[in-house]
C-alpha cells in the first residue's frame, strides 16, 4: 500500500510541477492554434468542412500530447539531478523504481488533463460544425493516450542516460520511426526492394521501435468506421508491453546510477 | 551501551571520470560510529571525502566495498530511511511549491506521519525555523537563509532519529548560522543524533560532542571533541595584578605560581587552561598543507589514538 502511495505522492508533485510550468501553456496554446487552424482549413473545402476540421483537430491533440511527452518528459529526471532535488527525495523511504514510476504517472496525469481540455474544445467545435460526437470520438482519443503511454516511458528511458537535448532527439526519432513503421511494412511487400541490404537492416531495426500507427484511430469518428474490439485489445496490450519494457529498462539503468 | 545509529566499517569508494581517466580513491577504507542523541561534527578539507561518505551512506552513490549498519542492521532499508533526515550541501528545492506544500510533500513521502498529524507538524516546524510568516509563499521567493531553514525543516518533518546535514551553515550570515546552530542543539536535545559536516570550526567546537575528521579520504580522528581539545592543552595561563600574565605547564606548577603571587600580595584575576582551539588543532593536523605542519599532524594523531 505504501509502495503505491509513494508513487502517487511523487506523481502528484510531478503533476504540480508541470502544471505550474510555463512551457505547458505554450504547448497548449500551440495545440489550440492547430485546432483553430482546422476551422480555417475546413473552410477551404466546400463539402467536407467538418471532416477536415475533425482530422486537423485530432492531429492537434495528438501533436500536443506528443510534444508534451517528449519535451517535458526529457527534462523531468534531468532537472531533478541538475538541481539535486533528487538527493533529498531518494534519501526518503522510496526506491529508485518508485521515483521513475512516480514521474511517469505525474506526466501522464498532466497529459490526460490537457487532452481532456483540448478534446472538450474539439467536441464543441465539431458539434458547432454539425458533426455528431460518437463513441468513436473517445476511441480516437484513447489511441492518443496509448501512444502517450509509450512515448512518455520511452522518453524517461532516454532521459536517465542522456542530456535533455539528446533525449528529445532520441525520443523524436522513435516518434517519427514509430509512425513510419507501417509504411515500411507496406514497402516490404514490394519485391523490387525487399532484398536490398539497407532495407533489410532497416526492417530488422524497425522491430526495436514501437509501431505507433497501431494506435491511430483518428479517421474512425470522421468516416464513421467501426473499430473492432480485438484491435482495441491488442493495441492496448501492445502499448502496455512497450511501456513495461521502457519502464523496466529505465528503472534498471537508474538503479545503477551514481549521483556524484 | 546503546546501539549506534550508524556504523561504517572499511568503506571504500573510487571514482573514475571518463574512460581513460585515472581512478580517484575518494574513500580509502574509513570506519566510524555515531551514537544516538549525540551531535557529531564531520570535518575535513574540501575533497577529503565528506560528501562522498554521506552519499554512500544514503546510497546516492554506490560504495565499492565496506559495510554500513543503520540502527544495528546492515543495509539501507526503507525502514531505516524513514528514521533518517537529510539536508544536502547547497540544497535546491522545488521552487514552484510553497513552504507549506514542500514540507507536506516530504512529510507524506516519509511514510511516518499520520495524515491527521501532518498539517500540525508542518505548522509547528515552520514556526520553529522562523518561517511561519512565509509558509504560503513559493520557495522561489525565499532568501538563501530561508531556504536553508526550510531545508532543515524538511529533514526534521518526520521526526527522524538521525539527521545528516551536509554543510548546513554554508553561505549563511552570522544570524543565520546562529539560528541553524540553535536548531541543531534543540534537535539533539530531543534525542536525535545529528551528524553534520562543516568548515566552520568554531561552530563545530561549540556544538559537537564527537568529531569525525577526514584527510584525503582517510579517517584520522573519531572521538569526543573534549578529548581532542584536552590533548592539545599545554598548561595554564594566569592573569594577575595589573594585567600581568604568568604561565604554568602542570597543575603543581600552577599551584606554586598561585602561592607565589599571593605572597606578593597581588590579586589573581583569571586562570584559564592554555589550549588550542579546534581551528588551530585542525591546522596543526596539516590541512593547510604547510610542510612544517606535517610533524605536528603526526603528533596530534598519535595523541588522538592514545
Amino acid at each position: 500500500m505504501n509502495y503505491m502511495k509513494s508513487i502517487a505522492t511523487i506523481g502528484i508533485n510531478t503533476y504540480r510541477e508541470v502544471i505550474r510550468d510555463r512551457i505547458l501553456y505554450g504547448i497548449v496554446v500551440f495545440a489550440l492554434l492547430l485546432i483553430g487552424l482546422s476551422i480555417v482549413l475546413g473552410g477551404l473545402s466546400f463539402a467536407e468542412q467538418a471532416k477536415i476540421s475533425a482530422d486537423f483537430g485530432f492531429a492537434g491533440i495528438q501533436i500536443g500530447a506528443s510534444i508534451l511527452s517528449i519535451f517535458v518528459g526529457s527534462t523531468l529526471v534531468a532537472k531533478e539531478i541538475d538541481k539535486q532535488t533528487i538527493l533529498t527525495l531518494l534519501a526518503r523511504p522510496i526506491t529508485r523504481t518508485q521515483f521513475v514510476l512516480g514521474k511517469f504517472v505525474g506526466l501522464l496525469l498532466t497529459i490526460l488533463t490537457v487532452m481532456v481540455g483540448l478534446a472538450a474544445v474539439l467536441a464543441g467545435l465539431l458539434l458547432f460544425l454539425g458533426l455528431s460526437i460518437t463513441p468513436n470520438f473517445a476511441i480516437a482519443l484513447y489511441g492518443v493516450v496509448l501512444e502517450a503511454l509509450v512515448l512518455v516511458a520511452c522518453t524517461l528511458m532516454f532521459g536517465v542516460i542522456s542530456r535533455p537535448i539528446m533525449t528529445v532527439l532520441f525520443a523524436s526519432s522513435v516518434f517519427l520511426i514509430g509512425h513510419w513503421v507501417s509504411s515500411l511494412e507496406g514497402l516490404m511487400k514490394m519485391k523490387s526492394i525487399a532484398s536490398d541490404p539497407t532495407f533489410l537492416v532497416g526492417r530488422q531495426l524497425a522491430k526495436f521501435v514501437p509501431n505507433l500507427e497501431r494506435f491511430n484511430w483518428r479517421s474512425a469518428p470522421i468516416y464513421n468506421l467501426e473499430v473492432p474490439g480485438t484491435d482495441l485489445i491488442t493495441a492496448t496490450v501492445y502499448a502496455f508491453g512497450w511501456m513495461i519494457i521502457f519502464l523496466a529498462l529505465t528503472s534498471f539503468i537508474f538503479r545503477r546510477r551514481d549521483f556524484v | 551501551m546503546a546501539t549506534p545509529v550508524l556504523e561504517i566499517i572499511d568503506l571504500k569508494k573510487t571514482y573514475k571520470r571518463g574512460w581513460r581517466a585515472k581512478p580517484v580513491h575518494a574513500l580509502k577504507g574509513v570506519s566510524f560510529k555515531i551514537e544516538p542523541g549525540v551531535i557529531t561534527g564531520f570535518l575535513g578539507a574540501n575533497g577529503a571525502g565528506k560528501t562522498t561518505t554521506i552519499k554512500c551512506l544514503l546510497e546516492l552513490s554506490l560504495k565499492d566495498s565496506g559495510r554500513i549498519f543503520y540502527f544495528g542492521h546492515e543495509g539501507l532499508t526503507n525502514e531505516a530511511k524513514s528514521k533518517i533526515g537529510f539536508l544536502p550541501e547547497r540544497p535546491y528545492f522545488y521552487d514552484y511549491l510553497t513552504g507549506r506544500e514542500f514540507l507536506r510533500f516530504y512529510g507524506k513521502i516519509s511514510n511516518r506521519l499520520k495524515a491527521s498529524d501532518l498539517d500540525q507538524r508542518v505548522s509547528d516546524l515552520l514556526k520553529r525555523v522562523g518561517l511561519a510568516h512565509a509558509g504560503d509563499r513559493q520557495l522561489r521567493s525565499y532568501s538563501k537563509g530561508m531556504l536553508q531553514r526550510v531545508g532543515i525543516a524538511q529533514a526534521l518533518i518526520h521526526r527522524p532519529e538521525f539527521i545528516i546535514l551536509d554543510e548546513p551553515q554554508t553561505g549563511l550570515d552570522p544570524d543565520g548560522r546562529f539560528e541553524v546552530r540553535e536548531i541543531i542543539r534543540e534537535t539533539a536535545s530531543e534525542g536525535t543524533a545529528v551528524f553534520f559536516s562543516s568548515h566552520l570550526l568554531p561552530d563545530a567546537e561549540q556544538l559537537c560532542d564527537d568529531l569525525v575528521i577526514y584527510k584525503q579520504g582517510e579517517m584520522i580522528y573519531n572521538g569526543a571533541t573534549s578529548k581532542l581539545l584536552q590533548q592539545a592543552e599545554s598548561g595554564f595561563q594566569l592573569t594577575f595584578g595589573t594585567q600581568q600574565v604568568a604561565e604554568a605547564k602542570t597543575l603543581q606548577e600552577l599551584n606554586a605560581k598561585i602561592d607565589e603571587i599571593r605572597k606578593q600580595g597581588a590579586e589573581i584575576r583569571e586562570i584559564k587552561p592554555k589550549r588550542l582551539s579546534l581551528e588551530e588543532i585542525f591546522i596543526n593536523m596539516g590541512f593547510d598543507a604547510k610542510p612544517d605542519n606535517a610533524q605536528r599532524a603526526v603528533d596530534t594523531r598519535a595523541g588522538a589514538n592514545r
